[in-house]
This record gives structure tokens, C-alpha cells and sequence, in this order.
């Protein structure tokens, strides 16, 4: 015969309601956090659950760095911009200006137009971003472009001119990591920008002035060149108006034009990694919630249910223990 | 003729008397219905057997209580004892590591190593896109001093707990050795009291050395033998002898036994752990015996918290060469510090500017246009990005490298000396030399290049992580898959820890309830028997005025 001793009754009877009690502090704590996985052992996918955590706070903080990356792109492509329209600008001067009908008055006019685009680029050059000198490459804390004086010149303006420096770190890049895979060169040397449009509004400038400007394009003015002597020297006016009229077109087509063409694809690439980033967060979200969330409405019925079997446990212990020989006697 | 009348009233004495033994007895099982380990009794009748010479019918010489049985099973007791041993193991584990299972919070609330590490790289990366600024510089030192903080809090924790666990332990042997007394005293007494031929029970005595034995199946394993007298021989699984009849041995923990001439390994927090020892010579206190491992090999509380707290043999060096889960973790934590100061440090000094000469020269620099060790000298007061808190030489082979961890004298662990090497913003090594000419350098203030080199690292996934001198753990991989697996290893030891509870738990139970079946009161029995012998006490009262009617029928033909 099975025998039932008083503390086997009370003993099962206090088992069922711990349990009961154990099941009801779970899924109260699933509801009121909404979270299945607190702590590692709340899960044999603790690992994963840790290591989509960390991905996704790296996504998190990528996603800041391509603002940040854009915003400094961006600043770039409409320094460029302005820069080509202030090219188109000149050209249209020089077309102008190789009209040999032109007045002193005009030319001297259009000399200090060009002179004055040729400070706007210089200034778009030296342009700061943050404080910083965007254009300077790594060696950003001082203007890329300084001023120098020539030696022959009748006005401030032409006589004076800008010189790339020639710092180590002026053409350095500096890549920035945007994702996992993805990573941009945010740097342009300014003087793949901004050499041939400077120079060329400098000769120009100078030339409508009545300056010869030495050495002749590509290489760089050295600050020498004497008036020219009228009417002598009128056809080399009209070449060195010519020649800065190409370098100009040299400047749009091989520096400007391209840069942009650069700094759009690199934008480009930054939305197609920001895009790839949200997808990667979204994927990673929905596995980490999978594996670490607690499904509320599951975890609310189950809370309900433990409840009741708290109450039915709790009734039969009263009951039971309320039974005795003793009435009986 | 038989004097009948004389029979039936020694046979109704006989009864009454016997009646009220069990009536008694059951009286003593009711007042004992909650006694904890009180074993039910029962008073066994039998028919009293009295030689008669007389011829005539043998009608029988009345009843009488032949023994006092205690319902006790040795089996199921066994069963107890050792289910109550493997609870006290896993419990022990639990309680230390629910602890640990919290300092690797998953809910994102509480800052960990993992969201701390990227927190770092997060700030290398933000450095990187603008390199010269001072704000992002600062926060880089932040957010560096942050990860070397957690990671010191972690492991400091984790350290801690390894300590509490190793007072517990000496708490626990103290109680153990008042169990094992206390059972060897029982023993005498059982024995004086069972020896003789009187068949006499010393049963309150077996209660109490049963509940004895198993509070000390809860504490560790041992094996009983009951030997003829009464009495338990105890001994550990590889033949130690606890308790021998009335002499109970006495084990103490030391941290310095004899067997262990220092140095003998670290704990986790650089002090020292117990061994649980026995000295067979106490005067002249050299004779210790280690019975550290044979204790952690079985169950109870003892040998679930050596499980946890690890044992590290007397000629290992090093902490992280002990076994046990909360090492393991502390092995992980210290090879990410040991990452930073050794490849995070070197990556951030650059390639060696000239690899013909003795010494590695940095080939990265900082805003002042200095290299990381210009200003510190060969053997430098700054180790590097990552530093470590040492009075001696930190650079101990001078090669101006930091490869030469676990050679400090000293330092068991560089964990909870870890910290940063740069706290000026601009000290900074951001940029990487622009001069290839040796000996002449030239940083670029907004050069990102060792700053890319760094993020590389978090990307990176064959970097090797590891304690030199612990062959017990090497793992290949990223920051985030060390980190993973560090979670993982937290998670697996204490839900097992946690499902072995539950299984115990419900195995005690189990046998528990198989127990109290036979060996426990139940009040229906006792007052059913109560009342059927208070009726045959009644009956047998009956008896003796029947006999004495019967006497006086005759008396008064007289």
C-alpha cells in the first residue's frame, strides 16, 4: 500500500507552489521588460545575441560617420562647383577680352573682374570646414594656398599671387571607414582643384594689365614678367590672353570637372553604404530581437495562465491541510 | 485442569500492557509529525510464547512487543544524501555565478567590455575622419579610459568573486568539521547502546546522525560503511578516512600548506587560494595533505564552489593557470587588456622606422610633431597608448617593444593595472611619418594614418588572443568574436549550473518524497491505530472483569 505521510502532502503541495510562483516572476519580468534575454545564461544564443549587439552599435556609429563624411563631401562639392562656375566666368572675360577693339578703360575693367574671381577662388581654396582647411590635405591647419608678391606689377592685385605649399602632408589622404567594407578618401590636394583656374586667372588678370607673366603655362608663374610695350607687344598680349583661355579650358576639363565627377561618386558611395548599413541594421534588429525579445502577448497569456494555476494551487493546499482525522473522531 | 482463570488475566495484563507500548509509541510518531529526519516507529507485536508444562490445550500466553522498528530505508536515504549532494554543488555554483551571469548584461542598460570596446573604436574612427581635432581627441582619451575601466571593474569583480568563494569554502570545511564530530559522538552513542543482545534501538540517536549524514552529503561526497556495532565509517572517494567509529578527522584549509613551498600561484586578485588540507602532524605542522582536488572531483557545496573557484596545482605560476569558470572568464578578460598593451600598442607606434638598429623607432607622432616615445627615452615612464601601473622597467628586453608581457616580476595580471598611456589630447599619435629619411620625421596635423591603422583592428579577425604561459585558452578572431565568446562561455557555465539546480532540486524531491512514503508520519495511520489499539486496550480491560466475574461465579459457590 502507497503511503501518504503529512510531510509528503505539504511537501508537494509547497513544490506546486514555487513552481507556480517561479513561472509567474518569469513571465512578469518578460512582460514588463519585453525582454526574454536579460543575462547570458537567459539563453543558449547568448553569444550571438552579444555579438549582434556589438554589430548593430557599430552600424549605429557608422551611420554618424557617413553624416559627418557627407557633410564634409559635401562642403567639397560646392566649393568645386562655385569654383567652376567662377571658371566659366573667366572664360567668358577671356573670349571677351581677345576682342583686340577693347579699350584700356574695358580691359583695365576686366583685369581687376579677373583678379577679384581669381581672390574667390584662392578664398574657396583656402576655404575651412570645422576650422580646419579642406583643401589643405592632411596639412590642414594652414592655408594650402599662400600669397606672394611679383616684382613688376601697377596694381595690388597683380602683384600679387598664390603659391600651393609644399608641405609632406598637403597631398596626403586620409581614408575614412564608413562601413565594414566601405572605405572613402575624403582628401583632394587642392592643387588638383585649384592650380591651373588660380593661374590662369592670374595671367589673365596680368596680361589684360599689360604684364608679360614668366615662365609660359603649364609651368607655374614665378613672380617675373615685365610690361609689355605697346604696340609692340600687342601680339603677345593676345597670346597670353589666348594661352590662359586654354589653360582655363584645362582647368574645367581636366581639374574641376573630373574633381566633381570624383566627389559626386564618392557621395554616391556614401548613401549606397548608408543604405546598406540600414539594411544591415534592420536585418540585425529583427534577428536580435528574435533571438533576445520576448513575444509580450505569448508571455502575457502564459502570465495569466501561471496565475491561475497560483490560485487553483493555492486553493487545494487550503483545502487539503483544512482536512483532518481529528473532525472525524 | 488448566487454571484458565489465572491465564486470563496474565494474558489481559500482558495486553494492556502491550497495548500501551504502541499506543505510546504512536503517541511519540504524532508528536513528532514535524520533527525534521524523525523516522516513524512501530511497536512490532507478536504472541508471547511461555513454555507450559502442563498438558492440555496450548491456548497461547497473550501478546507482547517483540521490537521497536524505525521505518528507515538505508537505500532511499542514500538516495537523499546524494541528491542533497548534488544540490548543494550546483546551488554553490549558482550563487556565485548569477553574479558573474550580471556582469555581462545583455539588456544594454550597463555598460560591458563589448559596448566599451566599440565605444573606443567608435572614438579611433571618429579621430580618423578629423584628425586634427581636439574634441574628438579628447573623447578618444574618454572613451579609452572607459574601456580600461570596465575592463578593470569586470575583471576586479570577477576576482572578487573567485576571493568570497574561496572564504566560503574555509566557512564550509569549519562547518564540516562540526558535522563529522558531532557524527563520531553518535557513533559512540549508537554503539554503547546497540552492542549488548538486548536488541535495543538507539533510534533517536540514528535519526540524528542520519539528518548529520545528510547535511554532510550536502557539504561533499563521502562513502559510508555501518558496521556491526552501529556505527559509519566515512571516508573521501580516494580512501581518506573522516570518521573511523568514535575518532572524527579534522580538515583545514591553508594558504600556505606545506606541500606548497612558495611561490606558489596567485589568485585572480593576487592574493593566495585555500587547499583544503589534512595535517598528519599538527605538532610539528609540516605533514600537510591535499585533498583540494579529491573534494572538488565530487558533489556538495565544497565541491561545487572549488568547481567554481578553480584549484591551481602548487608549481603552476600563473592565476589564469587554475581551472574553474570564473578563470576562464578572468583568462578573457585579461587577454583583451594583454591585446591592448601588446598589438593595439604596436600597431599605434608604427612600422619600425629602421629595422637595422636594436631598438624599434615609432614611426607615428602627434600634434607637437613628436613620436610616442621621443619624449619618454628607451625604457619609457609611458608605455604606449594602453599603459600598465609598475615601478620597475616596463620595457624589460628595451627593444622599444611592447612584446614582452608576463615578464614583469610581480604583476600576476596587467588587468587591474591597465591604464591609459596618454591623457594630453594632442599627445595623440594620430599621424604617421611623411619623411621616409631616417631619423628625421614630419607629421601632417590632419595625417588620419595610424588612426586607420587602429580602426583596422576592430575589423580585423586574426588577431590571437591570449595569456602567455595558459595553454588552457588561445582563440583567433575579432574583438567582437573574442567578446562572443567570452558571453558564450558565461552563459553555458551558468546555465548548466542553473539546469543541474533545477535537476537536483526535483531529484531531492523526488527522493525525499520516496522517503518521507516510508519513513515519514502520517496522522490518518497514527490516529486509525490509535484508535484501533485504545479499543483493544478497552477489550482487554474487559477481560479482567470478565476473569474476575468469573472468579467470583466460583467464589460464591462456595
Amino acid at each position: 500500500m502507497t503511503r501518504v505521510s503529512e510531510n509528503q502532502q505539504v511537501r508537494s503541495l509547497m513544490v506546486s507552489l514555487q513552481g507556480n510562483r517561479k513561472l509567474i516572476n518569469q513571465y512578469s519580468n518578460e512582460v514588463g521588460t519585453g525582454i526574454k534575454v536579460n543575462n547570458p545564461s537567459d539563453s543558449n544564443y547568448s553569444g550571438s545575441v552579444a555579438q549582434f549587439k556589438q554589430s548593430l552599435e557599430k552600424t549605429e556609429q557608422y551611420k554618424d560617420r557617413v553624416s559627418a563624411v557627407k557633410g564634409f563631401l559635401t562642403f567639397q562639392d560646392d566649393a568645386v562647383s562655385q569654383a567652376s562656375d567662377l571658371v566659366l566666368r573667366l572664360q567668358e572675360i577671356a573670349e571677351q577680352s581677345a576682342n583686340e577693339t577693347n579699350s584700356a578703360t574695358v580691359r583695365a575693367q576686366m583685369a581687376a573682374e579677373a583678379f577679384a574671381i581669381r581672390d574667390h577662388l584662392a578664398s574657396l581654396a583656402n576655404s575651412t570646414y570645422q576650422g580646419r582647411y579642406v583643401f589643405g590635405g592632411a596639412d590642414d591647419d594652414d592655408p594650402p594656398y599662400d600669397p606672394l608678391t611679383y616684382t613688376n606689377s601697377s596694381s595690388t592685385a597683380s602683384g600679387q599671387r598664390y603659391v600651393y605649399d609644399s608641405d609632406p602632408g598637403n597631398n596626403g589622404t586620409r581614408v575614412v571607414q564608413v562601413s565594414d567594407d566601405v572605405s572613402i578618401d575624403t582628401l583632394i590636394p587642392g592643387s588638383r582643384i585649384f592650380d591651373n583656374a588660380i593661374q590662369a586667372s592670374e595671367r589673365l588678370g596680368r596680361a589684360l594689365e599689360g604684364f608679360d607673366t614668366t615662365p609660359a603655362p603649364p609651368a607655374a608663374p614665378n613672380g617675373g614678367g615685365a610690361a609689355y610695350v605697346f604696340p609692340a607687344d600687342a601680339q603677345l598680349q593676345s597670346q597670353a590672353i589666348r594661352d590662359s583661355l586654354t589653360q582655363l579650358k584645362t582647368a574645367r576639363d581636366v581639374d574641376l570637372q573630373p574633381q566633381r565627377t570624383t566627389i559626386a561618386g564618392k557621395l554616391r558611395r556614401l548613401d549606397t553604404a548608408s543604405s546598406l548599413l540600414e539594411l544591415s541594421k534592420s536585418a540585425g534588429e529583427d534577428v536580435l530581437s528574435r533571438l533576445q525579445d520576448a513575444d509580450v502577448f505569448e508571455s502575457a497569456s502564459k502570465l495569466a495562465q501561471a496565475q491561475t494555476a497560483l490560485q487553483a494551487s493555492m486553493q487545494v493546499t487550503t483545502r487539503i491541510l483544512n482536512i483532518s482525522i481529528l473532525d472525524f473522531i | 485442569m488448566a487454571n484458565y482463570g489465572a491465564k486470563i488475566l496474565n494474558n489481559a495484563t500482558a495486553a494492556l500492557a502491550a497495548q500501551q507500548t504502541v499506543i505510546a509509541t504512536t503517541g511519540n510518531n504524532i508528536a513528532n509529525v514535524n520533527t525534521p529526519g524523525y523516522v516513524r516507529r512501530r511497536a512490532e507485536l507478536e504472541a508471547r510464547i511461555v513454555t507450559d508444562s502442563s498438558s492440555g490445550i496450548q491456548i497461547g500466553s497473550g501478546v507482547q512487543v517483540a521490537t521497536l522498528t524505525r521505518m528507515a530505508d538505508s537505500y532511499l536515504e542514500k538516495l537523499v544524501r546524494e541528491a542533497n549532494g548534488k544540490l548543494g554543488a550546483s546551488t554553490g555554483q549558482v550563487d556565485v555565478l548569477d553574479r558573474l551571469d550580471q556582469l555581462f548584461s545583455l539588456n544594454g542598460n550597463t555598460p560591458t567590455i563589448g559596448s566599451s570596446l566599440n565605444g573606443f573604436f567608435d572614438a579611433v574612427n571618429d579621430l580618423a575622419a578629423d584628425p586634427a581635432s581636439i574634441e574628438l581627441r579628447s573623447q578618444l582619451i574618454e572613451r579609452g579610459r572607459d574601456l580600461v575601466t570596465v575592463l578593470q571593474t569586470t575583471y576586479n569583480q570577477v576576482a572578487q568573486l573567485q576571493d568570497e568563494a574561496d572564504d566560503r569554502i574555509v566557512s564550509e570545511v569549519q562547518e564540516t568539521n562540526a558535522i563529522l564530530t558531532q557524527i563520531a559522538t553518535l557513533n559512540g552513542a549508537i554503539s554503547s547502546t546497540e552492542s549488548g543482545s538486548s536488541g535495543a534501538v538507539a533510534a533517536d540517536e540514528r535519526d540524528r546522525r542520519s539528518q548529520l549524514l545528510q547535511q554532510l552529503g550536502g557539504k561533499l561526497s563521502f562513502q559510508q560503511v555501518e558496521l556491526p556495532d552501529g556505527s559509519v565509517t566515512l571516508s573521501l572517494s580516494n580512501g581518506f578516512t573522516l570518521v573511523n567509529g568514535t575518532h572524527a578527522r579534522q580538515l583545514s584549509t591553508s594558504k600556505t600548506p606545506s606541500f606548497a613551498p612558495p611561490p606558489t600561484p596567485q589568485s585572480l586578485s593576487g592574493g593566495a587560494l585555500s587547499y583544503i588540507t589534512f595535517d598528519y602532524d599538527p605538532g610539528a605542522g609540516a605533514a600537510d595533505f591535499d585533498l583540494t582536488q579529491t573534494i572538488q572531483a565530487g558533489d556538495g557545496i565544497l565541491g561545487g564552489l572549488l568547481k567554481v573557484r578553480g584549484y591551481n596545482a602548487p608549481s603552476n605560476t600563473s592565476p589564469f593557470q587554475a581551472d574553474g569558470v570564473l578563470t576562464q572568464v578572468a583568462t578573457r578578460i585579461e587577454s583583451v587588456s594583454r591585446m591592448l598593451l601588446g598589438q593595439v600598442n604596436t600597431t599605434y607606434l608604427g612600422p619600425d622606422e629602421n629595422p637595422g638598429a636594436a631598438n624599434h623607432q615609432p614611426s607615428s607622432g602627434d600634434l607637437y610633431g613628436n613620436t610616442p616615445r621621443q619624449t619618454d627615452g628607451v625604457t619609457p615612464a609611458v608605455y604606449a597608448l594602453f599603459d600598465f601601473n609598475f615601478a620597475g622597467a616596463k620595457d624589460s628586453n628595451g627593444n622599444g617593444l611592447p612584446d614582452d608581457l608576463g615578464t614583469h616580476a610581480g604583476v600576476s595580471n596587467y588587468t587591474s593595472r591597465l591604464q591609459l598611456g596618454v591623457t594630453d589630447p594632442r599627445r595623440i599619435a594620430a599621424a604617421r611619418d611623411a619623411d621616409a629619411t631616417v631619423g628625421a620625421t614630419s607629421f601632417a596635423p590632419g595625417d588620419n594614418q595610424n588612426m586607420v591603422a587602429i580602426s583596422a583592428m576592430q575589423r580585423a579577425n586574426n588577431l590571437t588572443f591570449s595569456v602567455s604561459g595558459v595553454a588552457s585558452y588561445s582563440l583567433t578572431g575579432s574583438f567582437s568574436d573574442q567578446y562572443s565568446e567570452t558571453v558564450t562561455t558565461v552563459s553555458s557555465a551558468v546555465s548548466k549550473a542553473k539546469s543541474d539546480q533545477g535537476v537536483a532540486e526535483s531529484q531531492l524531491t523526488a527522493a525525499q518524497q520516496k522517503l518521507d512514503e516510508t519513513s515519514g508520519v502520517s496522522l490518518d495511520e497514527e490516529f486509525t491505530n490509535l484508535i484501533k489499539y485504545q479499543r483493544a486496550y478497552q477489550a482487554s480491560a474487559r477481560m479482567i472483569k470478565i476473569a474476575d466475574e468469573l472468579m467470583q461465579q466460583i467464589v460464591t459457590l462456595i
